[in-house]
């Protein structure tokens, strides 16, 4: 959890806090979602059990707990990380995976529907940006393969 | 006004390109100076995207603001997710002048360079600001009054407020302004600013989405909402779509789902056919039947006030 790049002290604070309850929709709706025993765990260095739960990936990112936060941080912090560690340690959903290998394949999530273009009368898409975004990605992969090398070397 | 390129995003083109044909009649319609421009890719997703790799998520959106500084082009776009996620990313960028600097010495590498320069804005603060709600109220051929509308105002239309800055992010009012130029009334409802809750489908948890798009829908029913209106494609899914399915499961809510191009369409006249709205899959028909009807009663209403006032005239010449 130390490279997530979670502010440690203000977690602390989001520990004992909680005015977002009042405005989170799924600790509002969701039964059994409490994102501050997820913080609590994770202050503690015991966060391990929550990479398994299917709470972490319960935050809708609406970012309603930064704007209230007297703060602005706020428990999706704390659940962006999770899923981030979740996610490096292979425990995701199944759509995440799929979703993702589109996006690397094609820069994109899905392809314009050219039939129902056609039959609205709309104009053909713009070309998208696919070609370059590989090239990017490449050089992203390379480039980041060097760090890793030159870390592991030092 | 500047030249503005469309950013419409994945979604819209891929499941929904009748919400393509709303924008593109209406902007038409006001004669608006838009543009497509080739290059742009997937914002990216930040919830998919920014989980897996936050380096790729930054690049990604680096690079789509860097085709549109290329072309010295504003953007703005009908999906509330792509601009905050452009948005969160050129706040950044902007505000961490050695990230800037790393970005741009990759994205060097393919031709471009992040600037920053080009605004981005969604389609509903950009009408408000930059097109106006005078000329919106203007453009009224058909008024909506009489009818009452449930706005679902998603929630990255204007959140992080930081890096938008395009309405209060606690406490938003342009939609609503929009909307009531347009004759209707804005409803104030509990579950207003409630995200729509749609993310959850794509993490695997249907059940859940369900539950949240249950919360607005039964509230909005107990009220007589006669539609809800929103402007981006991922509520539209929650809302059109979930609550088909859920109606074929035999739970009944019967709230039409428009985009706020549609109403704004049929405000200046526009074939309902023309907007895309028969794509819907809650049925827009109740909505559109009562709004003929109180336009034809507004309509004679209009006619026997003009025929009094002939008749009480004095004089035909004075």
């Amino acid at each position: 959890m130390e490279e997530s790049g979670l502010n440690f002290d203000l977690l602390k604070k989001c520990a004992d806090c909680g005015a977002c309850y009042d405005l989170c929709p799924s600790s509002l709706h969701i039964e059994g979602y409490d994102p501050r025993a997820v913080i609590k765990d994770i202050l503690a260095g015991d966060f391990e059990k929550w990479t398994d739960s299917e709470h972490i990936w319960q935050c809708l990112e609406c970012h309603h707990c930064v704007e209230i936060c007297f703060q602005h941080y706020g428990f999706e912090n704390a659940m962006t990380a999770m899923r981030k560690y979740a996610t490096r340690s292979g425990k995701h959903p199944i759509q995440v995976k799929r979703g993702w290998d589109m996006f690397a394949k094609t820069g994109r999530l899905g392809e314009p529907n050219l039939g129902a273009r056609k039959r609205l009368n709309l104009p053909e898409p713009a070309e998208s940006g696919e070609e370059e975004f590989k090239k990017l990605f490449a050089i992203y992969k390379a480039d980041k393969k060097t760090g890793t090398e030159e870390k592991n070397e030092s | 006004m500047k030249e503005f390129a469309i950013f419409w995003g994945c979604t819209i083109p891929t499941r929904f390109p009748f919400i393509e044909k709303s924008v593109r009649t209406v902007l038409d319609a006001l004669k608006l100076p838009y543009t497509d421009i080739d290059g742009f890719t997937c914002c990216p997703e930040k919830s998919l995207v920014n989980n897996v790799d936050s380096g790729m998520w930054t690049l990604t959106a680096a690079r789509n603001v860097a085709v549109a500084d290329g072309e010295g082009v504003n953007v703005v776009s009908p999906c509330t997710g792509c601009i905050s996620n452009l948005a969160t990313v050129a706040k950044d960028l902007k505000t961490d002048t050695t990230k800037k600097k790393e970005v741009n010495k990759t994205l060097k590498e393919i031709g471009r360079e992040f600037k920053g320069e080009s605004t981005l804005k969604h389609l509903i603060p950009f009408l408000h600001d930059d097109f106006g709600v005078r000329p919106i109220k203007d453009k009224v051929k058909y008024s909506f009054k009489g009818m009452q509308v449930a706005i679902h105002y998603g929630c990255h239309m204007m959140r992080p407020g930081t890096a938008l800055k395009a309405d209060d992010p606690l406490n938003p009012k342009k939609f609503d302004t929009l909307v009531e130029a347009l004759g209707a009334k804005s409803m104030q409802y509990m579950t207003k600013l409630t995200c729509c809750g749609q993310g959850l489908d794509r993490v695997d948890q249907h059940d859940k989405a369900l539950t949240l798009a249950r919360l607005k829908l039964r509230e909005l029913k107990n009220l007589g909402a006669d539609a809800m209106v929103l402007c981006c494609p991922s509520c539209y899914l929650q809302f059109d779509n979930n609550q088909f399915l859920m109606e074929k499961e035999g739970e009944k809510f019967g709230i039409p789902i428009l985009y706020y191009t549609d109403m704004l369409g049929l405000a200046m006249g526009i074939n309902p056919k023309d907007l895309g709205i028969d794509s819907h899959r809650m049925d827009a028909g109740p909505f559109l039947e009562k709004w003929a009807k109180l336009c034809q009663e507004e309509d004679a209403l209009t006619s026997a006030e003009r025929m009094k006032e002939g008749l009480n005239a004095d004089s035909a010449f004075i």
